[in-house]
């Protein structure tokens, strides 16, 4: 009787495991079948477009009939799902970096891109990532701005037109009447600065860049090469535009570290704000169900207090760029990279990346985007006015944007000296010693 | 019974082997090869450079990543012990209470157990939310003072394990027959008498286990930390797990080196965990 | 003359017990109203429009901020295949049923042996299971992941083995824990009766530790089912669970789907719920025959 019990339950296990076993195989004879014919594992970044990356991999696959296959990561979980996808056997073909400092951590991972279709698609070579070596090994894909966004409307109704604005202190001049005349007028001059854990990125890295961009241009600094320490030259500036943003925003001070920028932006978009910083991405957010319509909106530059800032323009650059897996079976890269050019050149790829995912795309036959708020950098450009590129993704390490962003958080709960020392030691002493990390 | 298993070997197959086998996958494998990459520098899993015990000297030698190691293995130790207490304590108490004979005992273990449906990250962001909402009253958030992150961790803990503790403690509490309970009235002994002398000592197995998983999920907290402070401000709520994690992903090429503190953690965690259960275990009553 | 007295006081606490009786089960009443309270914030705020979840979390859902059942629809047609969220739904169903079987069963088997069985190799395993609950996941999960994907396990059925292996410590502690409490009495009887170690495991030990198993069973459910690291590094990128679904809702630079969050939030819980309310029978049944244990 125990022989036959112990019998059944070995067999009922062998029959588990031949199962489990069983399916395994059929997994592995379907990727080899594929693999001859080449196929497209794309690791996209973006959560909010992984819908329209599925349905364009559809179609390409109806099209071509190559296989493609877009997984999308959880926010803030990309280098995590990277580096565990890339020690694979089916690794990602493509995927994406940030910049210089995202490009040194998987350089040797990534394949030559320097005679490929797709970069010499690229409107401009400076939308070319390049390695130490001088090699092409990204290439950007979504080139986008930002500033601050305007409430026209309410501007208007405060008594103020957006022509008075030139400079940090007419700005100044024009967000402190309101703040003056809140009650009154029912709106403050600026949304909350948003500085719950995980919405720093406005103030740490899009805010930061300013003051980066002026010391880079005062001190000639290539931010597309190794930066191993800055000097803080515009600190000052940087500490004259976060307060204004303290000091003048829907809420006090030390509220702003328990709100979100989702929070941000319903203010904006109810109307209980006049500024917002944030950037062209916004313009689907802010006008979804038309909640807003274009006359009601504009963009201006942030201006910091620096000299000659009258004719400064909107922050405009990426942080986006594709590479391609070098380890990947030669046809698989040979799929990615018909893919790519696909992407940038067929009247599919380009309407999706366009209309559907709102990209502008830096490429020669790229759609221009339905979006109301690049118009205000485009003018500007015409007018003459200097583009702010963005030298923030210059900076040594997530740790450090971090470090930074958890300053200014102090600050803000606290606002005196010592804490903004804290921000201070953290801008400019920890880009030095994170370098160094990162670098040893 | 002990004799017959061990006798015939195919029992040893049948009832260990498939464990021994799904442990060794799960588990020996990654932590022994967590252990050599502890002594790697290494940025991807390509290129993996042996270098010795270089990332564990980093450690000890002092600046900042090191201070702030040993920043959060204290919050993390205080931050266990506190709630290794609370959550013991009170769930002792409700379960005590719970076993009494009033209206609507099983309708409320229901509700205690109710928060352990939910997932860390979840919990974390759901009382985020609520404590945020309650402190803006105050003109104050949760991520401005370190002692509002301590609480607000140990808050959500106590809500969510109190529930699954108390379970446990009401089966061993059954277990306490109420003839041993009435003897000792008889003898004398005051109700507090029997709570210590005779009803502690008999769930003494159910309070190490609960002791040894309460203290076990303290060090190893790690959703709830990062839903809801992120460790803010300034690294004062960061516990030993958020620590390492970001040491992997902050600084390109410093995985090795959060390997290295993964592994100190481990034998932190795991000489407090094994004495724990030895104090306790040496009470349980025979 | 004791008798009497002891009949007395009986009477005595007969009386107190019934106006105490009220006062805990008044307070108890108000503890868990405070208790359920954020699970009933987060169900009324399924119903509430995004913008007013997160600055108001306090207030019910009014005219204004009402929404249907939108965000429902919105959390379960997110994917490009419009079934997303089911596929998901499913895909988290046969892994969290699969492994919790599947821990059950082996490691209780293991337990058994390792309680009953005293030899080094078994006090090896038992102390090496110890460990594996204090390792943090972030320590193994890339060998693991590497492993998991060279062994294949990388599947919703295969992965159950990851679990077993991962989620093998706490259970055969919790087991063991038990059964070292279990007097062998009974074996033995049942031994004497003709039955082999097999039979007497399932037809004598198990029913005894019905308890202890549906305490380890709930507490691996929660873990697997909530779970979101281990089956978004070990899973291949077809197959994609509950919690990862619901990761997308959380885009970057501040776009969260609160509405979404909170619907599927409600969608998750609710299995848990009426399967937790379902075994609550059991639990209880379980719990009154464990008292064996004595």
């Amino acid at each position: 009787m125990k022989r036959r019990i112990a019998l059944l339950l070995a067999s009922a296990m062998l029959l588990t495991s031949a199962v489990a076993g069983l399916a395994s195989c059929k997994e592995g004879e379907g990727g080899s079948d594929s693999g001859k014919k080449g196929h497209v594992y794309y690791l996209n970044f973006k959560p909010e477009v992984d819908t329209q990356w599925q349905e364009l991999a559809a179609k390409y696959t109806e099209e071509t009939g190559i296989q493609v296959d877009v997984v999308t990561a959880a926010n803030g979980k990309y280098e995590e799902k990277l580096t565990a996808e890339m020690a694979k056997e089916d690794a990602p073909t493509l995927f994406q970096v940030n910049g210089p400092t995202g490009l040194a951590s998987w350089d040797e991972y990534c394949y030559d891109l320097t005679d490929s279709d797709v970069a010499k698609e690229l409107s401009t070579d400076t939308f070319a990532l390049k390695n130490s070596e001088g090699k092409v090994k990204g290439i950007a894909y979504a080139t986008e701005c930002f500033g601050i966004i305007v409430r026209k409307d309410l501007l208007e109704k405060a008594g103020h037109t957006l022509d008075e604005i030139k400079n940090f202190e007419t700005l100044k001049t024009v967000v402190e009447d309101i703040t003056a005349r809140k009650d009154e007028l029912g709106f403050s001059a600026f949304t909350t600065t948003a500085l719950d854990s995980g919405n720093f990125w406005r103030m740490h890295t899009h805010l930061a860049n300013l003051p980066l961009y002026y010391e880079f241009k005062a001190d000639k600094v290539d931010a597309d090469k190794d930066v191993p320490s800055i000097k803080g030259t515009y600190i000052d500036n940087y500490k004259q535009i976060f307060d204004l943003y303290l000091n003048n925003c829907t809420v006090e001070p030390s509220l702003t570290t328990g709100m979100t920028v989702d929070q941000a932006r319903d203010e904006f978009v109810t109307g209980k704000a006049v500024f917002f910083q944030n950037g062209d991405w916004e313009y689907g957010n802010i006008t979804k169900d038309d909640v807003l319509k274009d006359d009601q909106i504009a963009m201006i530059p942030i201006y910091i207090g620096v000299e000659g800032e009258e004719n400064q323009g909107m922050c405009a650059g990426t942080e986006n760029y594709w590479v391609v897996n070098g380890d990947s079976a030669d046809e698989d890269i040979q799929a990615t990279l018909d893919f790519m050019k696909w992407l940038v050149t067929s009247e599919t790829g380009t309407t999706a990346l366009a209309d559907e995912m709102g990209f502008a795309s830096p490429f020669k036959s790229a759609k221009a985007p339905k979006n109301y708020l690049d118009k205000f950098n485009n003018d500007s450009m015409a007018a003459g006015k200097e583009v702010v590129t963005w030298v923030f993704k210059a900076m040594p390490s997530e740790d450090y944007k971090n470090e930074v962003g958890s300053a200014l958080a102090g600050y803000a709960a606290k606002m005196d000296d010592a804490s903004w020392n804290v921000v201070k030691t953290a801008f400019v002493d920890g880009w030095a010693s994170e370098y160094t990390k990162a670098h040893e | 019974m002990g004799k017959t298993l061990k006798k015939n070997p195919l029992y040893l197959l049948l009832f260990m082997a498939p464990t021994v086998a799904a442990f060794i996958v799960g588990f020996v494998y990654p932590f022994g090869m967590g252990i050599y990459l502890s002594l790697c520098k290494f940025k991807t899993m390509k290129h993996i450079d042996f270098v010795g015990f270089k990332n564990y000297l980093k450690l000890f030698e002092g600046g900042t990543d090191g201070e702030r190691f040993i920043q959060s293995f204290w919050f993390t130790a205080l931050f266990a012990v506190v709630s290794t207490i609370a959550i013991n304590v009170l769930a002792f108490t409700v379960a005590v209470l719970l076993t009494k004979n009033f209206g609507g005992t099983n309708l409320f273990r229901t509700i205690f157990f109710m928060p352990n449906l939910l997932g860390g990250v979840l919990l974390g962001t759901i009382w985020k939310i609520l404590i945020n909402g309650i402190l803006s009253v105050f003109k104050d958030s949760l991520i401005n003072k370190g002692i509002y992150g301590f609480f607000g961790l140990l808050i959500v803990l106590l809500w969510q394990q109190i529930g699954y503790m108390m379970i446990i403690y009401v089966a061993g509490l059954q277990g306490v027959s109420e003839d041993l309970k009435e003897a000792a009235r008889i003898d004398g002994a005051s109700s507090k008498q029997v709570l210590f002398k005779v009803t502690i000592p008999l769930v003494m197995p159910s309070i190490s286990m609960c002791t040894f998983l309460t203290i076990t999920n303290g060090f190893k907290l790690f959703d709830q930390n990062i839903a809801m402070t992120a460790g803010l401000p300034n690294h004062e709520t960061e516990m030993l797990a958020l620590n390492i994690y970001n040491t992997f992903y902050g600084t390109r090429g410093q995985m090795g080196f959060g390997q290295a503190k993964a592994v100190v953690f481990f034998l932190i965690v795991g000489a407090i965990a094994i004495l724990q259960l030895k104090i306790t275990q040496s009470k349980e009553a025979d | 003359m004791e008798s009497t007295n002891n009949l007395k006081s009986a009477d005595q606490i007969k009386v107190k017990r019934k106006k105490s009786d009220y006062i805990f089960t008044i307070v108890f009443s108000i503890v868990c109203l405070f208790w359920v309270y954020p699970l009933f914030m987060v169900l009324y705020n399924a119903f509430k429009k995004k913008a007013a979840i997160i600055p108001y979390p306090f207030d019910l859902p009014n005219s204004e901020t009402f929404v249907g059942a939108d965000n429902f629809v919105q959390a379960v047609s997110n994917s490009a295949t419009g079934l997303g969220f089911f596929s998901a739904l499913l895909t988290s169903l046969i892994i969290t049923v699969l492994s919790v079987a599947l821990i059950l069963l082996c490691t209780s088997m293991c337990a058994y042996y390792v309680t009953r069985v005293k030899t080094w190799y078994t006090a090896i395993f038992y102390y090496l299971c110890l460990f594996s609950m204090i390792v943090p996941f972030q320590m193994i999960m890339y060998p693991l992941s590497i492993i998991t994907d060279r062994l294949k396990l990388n599947n919703p059925i295969n992965i159950s083995i990851v679990y077993l292996g991962f989620g093998a410590g706490t259970a055969l502690f919790m087991f063991t824990n038990f059964l070292k409490a279990l007097p062998a009495d009974i074996e033995e009887a049942a031994m004497i009766d003709g039955c082999g170690p097999v039979k007497t495991f399932f037809y004598v030990v198990m029913p005894i530790m019905k308890p202890t198993i549906i305490s380890v069973g709930i507490l691996e459910t929660m873990w697997i089912w909530n779970d979101f690291l281990l089956p978004s590094l070990v899973l291949a990128k077809e197959y994609k669970t509950v919690p990862i679904v619901i990761q997308y809702f959380n885009a970057g630079r501040g776009q969260s789907e609160w509405g979404a969050i909170m619907a599927s939030m409600v969608i998750t819980i609710t299995p848990i719920v009426i399967l937790y309310f379902c075994m609550q029978k059991h639990i209880i049944k379980g719990v009154l025959s464990g008292a064996v244990k004595g």
